[in-house]
């Protein structure tokens, strides 16, 4: 890291650029709000409206030791809805969250390249379907170009008349250079978010970078040295204003990135930026971007190592992605061959792909864990073996997912013209992107997928086949949370097969989510689109396992879930090999929505140098066996802990949550308990 | 046949090349008064007390009826509202063992394997046998501290790739008073491994002021001198944490030990810097 990037950092850490920030004044407010609430005006004027004057109000500030420009200084823009009229609207609409386009992956590289003009001759020349959207995607493109104008004049000012020259001129016909390029994917970045749209990733990062990369490395303008140092000053830009995006916790922002994987036409995409962006995010050392690598049966162990040098230093990534399952599966819900090569990831782990989907993959979370112990209430008595029962959970598992498909109608987006026009189509059709895209699929998280085939396999295993238990113990058991019996808990919990451990276990789990698969087959939405579902849990984990009462597997009532694809977390007598053995099965080519295997290694394991090559071993050794999704975490639960009893010591303390990294001592106590409940993998 | 295992571990990396399971046999013959392991030291079976979490609830007490002798009841174990108390020592047999340890050949088979360790696998010389043949399908390494009888030894040696062989201390008489046992079984099977053709490093718990001194080095030099291949050493700094373990299987360690001073690697370079040494942390 050069002494500039180090007083960047520094500067980041030290939250001294929070002191430019200033909230909006009654009077303020009281000029915005009639403007933005004006119900006469359609919501893709208020949006733009409210585009306009947050773009205005806001004031350039240039950050010294930053060569990337663009700080947010309004803490808080007020929503074009008051809570009352969205209330309203949720009466007769479907509202997903905040009702705003979120989660996409917009076409970085062609809009770096030919410009926000290039975008307006295609919007003037295009099919023009929404004459509005036409209107005010031209008035969105002078408003962002007046904002980074008054970005070039402020940098002019300071002594960066080059650089605000260049920026004026690459906002409108494209960037020629990587630092135009970051300069430009700041500003139209800030804009996104001040837009409204939240979670807005990254994409494939080292793809759409490589072109001005190459440029300057051909063309000397610069070394892979300062190459390195301007990376590592765009991925800190992340960092400034983090903390005032829309998320549920701090974090939880989205800002993914992607590196790796394959191209559309089939190649490798690994080039020399892949090294570069694992090298700055390790460097930098920062929750944002949160990067993603793509990795196959032939990615060489090399990458795999640099990689692990990344998650020696505890940030909660890489997580990895395998082009092997993802791809075959994106294809099977009918993605186009090169779309899904393409693929990108959302805020934490879903698969999206970038320029052409106006997909929700978040739309709702089935509790596996609770539709299968609501069947085992409702059906053990009936049943002789675990085949019987599988068939009502079959059941059970298609009427729920039937159920929570059916409540997507009459979907409500709010327009989204600025995000629109950096899409692939929208400027060529005429037609903002909440209206839909070529593809508009609907995802599903299914939650506490481990509890569900425990149980399962807990009943087969002592009951069924040994019948070492008997139906109406377990029942009573579990209808009174193991009150009168520790030895059953004991027994359940340590004693009866548990996926990530046992055969039989594994095989009940593979069957649940082709169950799931099952389900989603057939079911469409409004638009056209599918069903797609997956293995991640988000905050689910946490919500299900709240009201969920005692499950077969010996969890008693409350207990918490398994975060995303993991296994128990009473999981005794295993390791790290067998749960990831166990947590491959083929199911994963229909059930890729996004979800990882989540692996928690002591933080000593990393203590030599030849061990970083054996954690690349094993996260190849993942791919290999065919598992779709891996995040591997760095943990040192005893250090947890003592951040937990003085926060103060511990403030830069980073750890992985679900689908990205928060600052520990920033996370609700739940969350807290949860990251240190989880299996952690010592050496003895 | 069976044998008794206290710990199964997946994805060892410290134990041998590649990605590894470790499978740690239970009772030793020897009381290194350093050991970390403790657990491993009884051939018997026990019942053990985790005391991070322990609410003092006093449930294991209550169920309890043996309290002067436990009689391996179990009854403690599944009063424990937390888990926390659990047996040391599985009796497996060799076959299901193998079948536990051969499931994740996939992944072993990229170049790791499978290591035994403890304890002392000599301390259970047929079964070891038996898993190491039963295992022929991966790369097979043993860690020992060599206390065993030769034609043990000898049974083993033949069906290894690789070795892990303690040398803690070179004289007799203190190797006597750290340890409980003599080093002349130890250092005659050491001269058998040394010329016996199959891979090998010597690992050297390294303690100050215990095996950091001129003679003992000297004495180690000489010895390894005599070994037809440069020998590999592995030097193990002297875990502060070593007595971490030591509750949990109702004991106390009151050793006071110290890792070695930055002069007593320099000491052991220039006694040993001709062969292939490694420090370790």
């Amino acid at each position: 890291m050069t002494e500039r990037i180090a007083r960047l950092k520094a500067y980041l850490e030290n939250r001294e650029h929070r002191k430019n920030r200033r909230c909006l004044t009654e009077e303020e407010l009281a000029v915005i709000l009639p403007q933005i609430r004006d119900t006469s005006l359609s919501y893709m004027e208020r949006n733009t409206l409210r585009l306009r004057l947050f773009l205005e109000m806001e004031t350039p500030v240039l950050l010294p030791d930053t060569h990337v420009f663009g700080l947010r200084t309004i803490e808080h823009f007020p929503d074009i809805y008051s809570e009352e009229e969205l209330n309203e609207i949720k009466k007769t609409h479907y509202v997903h969250e905040k009702g705003k386009v979120t989660n996409l992956a917009w076409a970085v590289e062609a809009v770096l390249i030919e410009g926000l003009e290039g975008r307006r001759n295609r919007l003037l020349s295009g099919k023009r379907e929404d004459a509005e959207f036409v209107r005010l995607g031209g008035e969105t493109i002078d408003m962002v170009e007046a904002f980074a104008d008054r970005y070039a004049t402020a940098m002019k000012a300071a002594g960066f008349a080059e650089e605000g020259a260049a920026l004026s001129r690459a906002i409108r016909t494209g960037a020629h250079t990587m630092a135009e390029a970051f300069q430009v994917f700041r500003i139209l970045h800030f804009a996104i978010w001040a837009s409204d749209c939240y979670h807005n990733t990254v994409g494939r990062f080292d793809q759409w970078l490589y072109p001005f990369y190459r440029h300057d490395i051909d063309a000397g303008i610069e070394t892979r040295e300062s190459a390195l140092e301007k990376i590592e000053d765009f991925f800190l830009s992340f960092n400034w204003d983090s903390d005032l995006y829309y998320s549920l916790a701090w974090g939880d922002n989205g800002q993914s990135l992607v590196l790796g994987g394959l191209l559309p036409d089939g190649s490798c995409g690994v080039n020399e930026v892949t090294e570069l962006a694992l090298i700055a995010a390790r460097e930098v050392r920062q929750i944002d971007p949160k990067v993603n690598l793509r990795v196959d049966k032939n990615t060489p162990i090399a990458l795999y190592e640099l990689a692990t040098e990344l998650t020696k230093i505890g940030l909660g990534f890489p997580q990895y992605a395998n082009d092997d399952v993802v791809i075959p599966c994106l294809e099977y819900w009918g993605y186009a061959p090169e779309d899904a090569r393409n693929y990108a990831i959302a805020a934490c782990w879903e698969f999206i792909v970038p320029e052409v989907a106006m997909d929700i993959p978040n739309v709702n979370g089935l509790s596996m864990a609770e539709t299968v112990r609501e069947t085992i209430i409702g059906h053990l008595a009936e049943c002789d073996n675990i085949d019987a029962l599988m068939e009502y959970v079959r059941d059970a598992i298609h009427t729920r997912l039937t159920s929570m498909a059916s409540v997507f109608k009459n979907l409500h987006l709010e327009p989204a013209p600025l995000l629109s026009l950096l899409m692939r189509d929208c400027a060529d059709q005429g037609r903002d992107i909440s209206t839909g895209a070529k593809y508009n699929n609907i995802g599903f998280h299914g939650t506490g997928l481990s509890c569900a085939a425990d149980q399962l396999a807990a009943v087969d295993s002592m009951i069924f086949k040994t019948g070492r238990i008997t139906k109406e113990r377990l029942l009573h058991s579990m209808a009174t949370d193991f009150a009168a019996d520790g030895e059953l808990k004991h027994l359940l919990r340590n004693e009866a097969d548990k996926m990530g451990r046992d055969d039989a276990a594994n095989e009940i789990g593979n069957r649940l989510l082709h169950f799931f698969a099952d389900a989603a087959q057939g079911l469409t939405n409004e638009r056209g689109g599918i069903v797609r579902v997956g293995t991640g849990s988000a905050m689910y984990y946490v919500w299900h396992s709240r009201d969920l009462g005692a499950t077969a597997d010996g969890r008693a009532a409350g207990e918490y879930l398994p975060c995303n694809f993991s296994p128990s977390l009473f999981l005794t007598n295993s390791g790290p090999l067998s749960v990831l053995l166990g947590f491959s099965p083929d199911a994963l080519k229909r059930t890729s929505n996004g979800g990882p295997m989540t692996l928690e290694l002591h933080d000593t394991v990393f203590r030599e140098e030849a061990s970083v090559h054996k954690v690349a071993e094993l996260v190849r050794a993942y791919i290999l066996a065919g598992g779709h999704q891996l995040q591997l975490n760095a943990v040192n639960a005893e250090k947890l802990r003592a951040a937990q009893l003085e926060p103060e010591k511990y403030q830069e303390l980073i750890v992985r949550v679900w689908g990205w990294s928060g600052h520990f001592v920033e996370l609700d106590k739940c969350y807290q308990d949860q990251v240190l409940s989880r299996v952690e993998y010592k050496q003895i | 046949m069976t044998g008794r295992i206290f710990a199964i571990e997946e994805f060892a990396v410290f134990d041998g090349p590649g990605i590894r399971v470790n499978v740690f046999f239970k009772g030793c013959p020897l009381r290194c008064r350093w050991c970390h392991n403790p657990e491993g030291l009884s051939g018997n079976r026990q019942v053990v007390h985790s005391p991070n979490g322990c609410m003092n609830c006093g449930a294991c007490r209550e169920v309890c009826t043996s309290p002067d002798a436990c009689v391996l009841c179990g009854k403690c174990i599944t009063a424990c509202p937390r888990g926390l108390v659990r047996f040391a020592g599985d009796d497996w047999e060799s076959e299901a063992l193998a079948k536990r340890i051969l499931r994740l050949k996939p992944i072993l088979q990229h170049g790791g394997g499978v290591t035994y360790s403890g304890g002392e696998v000599l301390m259970q010389p047929d079964f070891l046998c038996e898993m190491l043949d039963k295992t022929a399908e991966l790369h097979r390494a043993v860690e020992t501290c060599g206390h065993g009888r030769a034609e043990d030894f000898a049974r083993m040696l033949a069906r290894v790739e690789f070795v892990y062989f303690d040398l803690k201390v070179m004289d007799a008489e203190k190797h006597r008073y750290y340890t409980g046992v003599s080093n002349e079984r130890i250092l005659a099977n050491a001269e058998v491994l040394m010329h016996s053709g199959v891979e090998h490093i010597f690992r050297v718990p390294f303690i100050h002021d215990v095996n950091t001194d001129d003679d003992n080095l000297q004495h180690m030099a000489r010895f390894l001198a005599k070994s037809p291949v440069t020998p590999q050493i592995e030097f193990l700094a002297y875990n502060n944490m070593a007595g971490a373990k030591y509750p949990l299987a109702g004991l106390t360690y009151n050793e006071t030990f110290e890792q070695p001073y930055p002069e007593d690697i320099e000491r052991a370079k220039r006694w040993l810097g001709d062969y292939k040494i490694s420090f370790r942390k």
